[in-house]
C-alpha cells in the first residue's frame, strides 16, 4: 500500500517535469538546485523522448503493479512482489545513473530528480521486504 | 474479524490514494492554468522597429562575426564568459575581427526582454558592452529562476556602471526600444537562426557555443579568402 502511494507521488513529480518539457507550465519552480539546467540538457532525453515522459510511464507501471498486489487475489502471489522488486531495482539503477550525470557532467542538481530517486530507493527497500515476506509456494 | 479488519485497511488505503490523487492533480492543474507570472508580458501587437546590431571592434575589420544571443540563455553566458575574452584579446584587439551582436529573445525566458531593454538603454549612453558583460556574468542573479521582477536589478546595474540613472530609468521604463528588440528577434528568424548562441561567419551559420579554437579556424579561413595577413603572423594564437 505504501508502495502504491509512493508511486503515485512519483507519478505526479514526473508529470510535473513532463509538463515543463511540453511547455505547459512555463518555468520550473525550483528554489534549490538547477532544475531547468538539468531538464534542458541533452541528457534529459532518452531514446528520443524526454526522460520525464519515461518517468511517467515507469510510475504508472509501478502504481499499477503495487495496486494489483494489494488486491486480495494477489495477496500471496510472489510474482507481483517480484515484479515490484525488478521495477524498483531498475528505477534505482536509472536514478543512480541520472544522479551521476547531474553531479559529474551537468554540474547541476534537480530537486525533483532527487525526490524521485529517494522514492525509488524507499520503494526498492519496501519491495524487497515484501517479497521476502511472501510465502514460497 | 480478520476480514473486516482487512476491509477497513483497504478502505483507508483507498482514501490515502484518493487524497494524493486529488492533491497531485489539483497542483498540476493549477500550475498548467495559472497566469505565467514574472518577467515582461510582450504585447503581440508591438510594432517592429529596426534590427540594431551592436559592433565591437573596428567596423572595417577584415572578418565580421555576427552573433545572435539571448541574455538569459545559459549557453550564451558561458560563451560570453569563457570564449569571448579570448576573441576580444586575440582577434578583435588586433583588428582582425569585429563582432556584431544581435539580441534574440527566446519565448521561454521571461526576463530576457528586461535584460535586452537594459542593454539597449545602456547603449544610449555608450555602454552597451559594459551592460552586456554585466548581464551575462551575473545571469543567475536576475534570470527567471532568481526573480520575477528584474527591473530593480537592471536599474542597480546601470548605477554600478556609472550611467546617468535618471536618463537610464526614463529609457528603461518607457520601453521605447522594445520594437527594436522585436526587430532583432525577427532578424534572427529571417536568417534561420533557431538556437542561441548562433554565429554567422563568412556567410555561414554556426549554431551553439563555439570554442575559441573553432572560431579561430573559421576566422583564419575567411582571412585567407580576403587576402588579409594570417592571424598567426600578427601574433594571434
Amino acid at each position: 500500500m505504501i508502495i502504491a502511494a509512493l508511486a503515485l507521488v512519483g507519478l505526479f513529480v514526473a508529470m510535473y517535469l513532463w509538463f515543463f518539457k511540453l511547455g505547459l507550465i512555463g518555468s520550473l519552480s525550483c528554489k534549490i538546485g538547477g532544475c531547468e539546467k538539468v531538464n534542458t540538457s541533452p541528457w534529459a532525453v532518452f531514446l528520443g523522448q524526454p526522460v520525464a515522459m519515461w518517468g511517467v510511464l515507469y510510475y504508472v507501471a509501478m502504481f499499477a503493479t503495487a495496486f494489483a498486489s494489494t488486491l486480495e487475489r494477489f495477496a500471496d502471489d510472489r510474482r507481483a512482489a517480484l515484479a515490484l522488486v525488478v521495477l524498483a531495482g531498475w528505477g534505482v539503477a536509472f536514478s543512480g545513473w541520472l544522479t551521476y550525470l547531474e553531479l559529474a557532467v551537468i554540474h547541476a542538481v534537480c530537486m525533483y530528480c532527487v525526490i524521485s530517486a529517494i522514492i525509488v530507493v524507499i520503494v526498492f527497500v519496501l519491495a524487497v521486504v515484501e517479497w521476502r515476506s511472501t510465502e514460497r509456494p | 474479524m480478520a476480514t473486516s479488519k482487512k476491509r477497513a485497511s483497504q478502505k483507508q488505503f483507498t482514501y490515502v490514494i484518493a487524497v494524493i490523487a486529488i492533491i497531485g492533480a489539483g497542483a498540476l492543474g493549477w500550475m498548467a492554468t495559472r497566469p505565467k507570472s514574472g518577467g515582461t508580458e510582450i504585447d503581440p501587437n508591438l510594432p517592429v522597429g529596426t534590427a540594431e546590431g551592436f559592433v565591437l571592434g573596428k567596423p572595417d575589420a577584415p572578418v565580421q562575426i555576427i552573433e545572435f544571443a539571448d541574455f538569459e540563455c545559459p549557453a550564451c553566458a558561458q560563451f560570453a564568459m569563457l570564449t569571448e575574452p579570448d576573441i576580444r584579446a586575440r582577434l578583435i584587439d588586433k583588428g582582425l575581427v569585429s563582432v556584431k551582436f544581435y539580441v534574440f529573445p527566446l519565448p521561454m525566458h521571461k526576463n530576457t526582454w528586461s535584460a535586452s531593454n537594459a542593454a539597449f538603454c545602456a547603449n544610449e549612453q555608450g555602454k552597451f558592452w559594459e551592460m552586456h558583460d554585466r548581464l551575462f556574468y551575473t545571469q543567475d542573479l536576475w534570470n527567471t529562476l532568481a526573480t520575477s521582477n528584474p527591473d530593480k536589478k537592471m536599474k542597480a546595474y546601470a548605477e554600478e556602471l556609472g550611467l546617468d540613472a535618471s536618463k537610464f530609468n526614463d529609457c528603461y521604463d518607457s520601453q521605447r526600444h522594445y520594437p527594436n528588440i522585436k526587430a532583432s528577434g525577427i532578424e534572427a528568424q529571417n536568417r534561420l537562426i533557431d538556437e542561441t548562441p548562433s554565429f554567422i561567419i563568412g556567410g555561414k551559420r554556426y549554431p551553439g557555443s563555439l570554442p575559441y579554437d573553432e572560431i579561430k579556424k573559421l576566422v583564419d579561413a575567411e582571412l585567407a579568402k580576403v587576402g588579409a595577413a594570417d592571424t598567426t603572423k600578427k601574433g594571434a594564437k
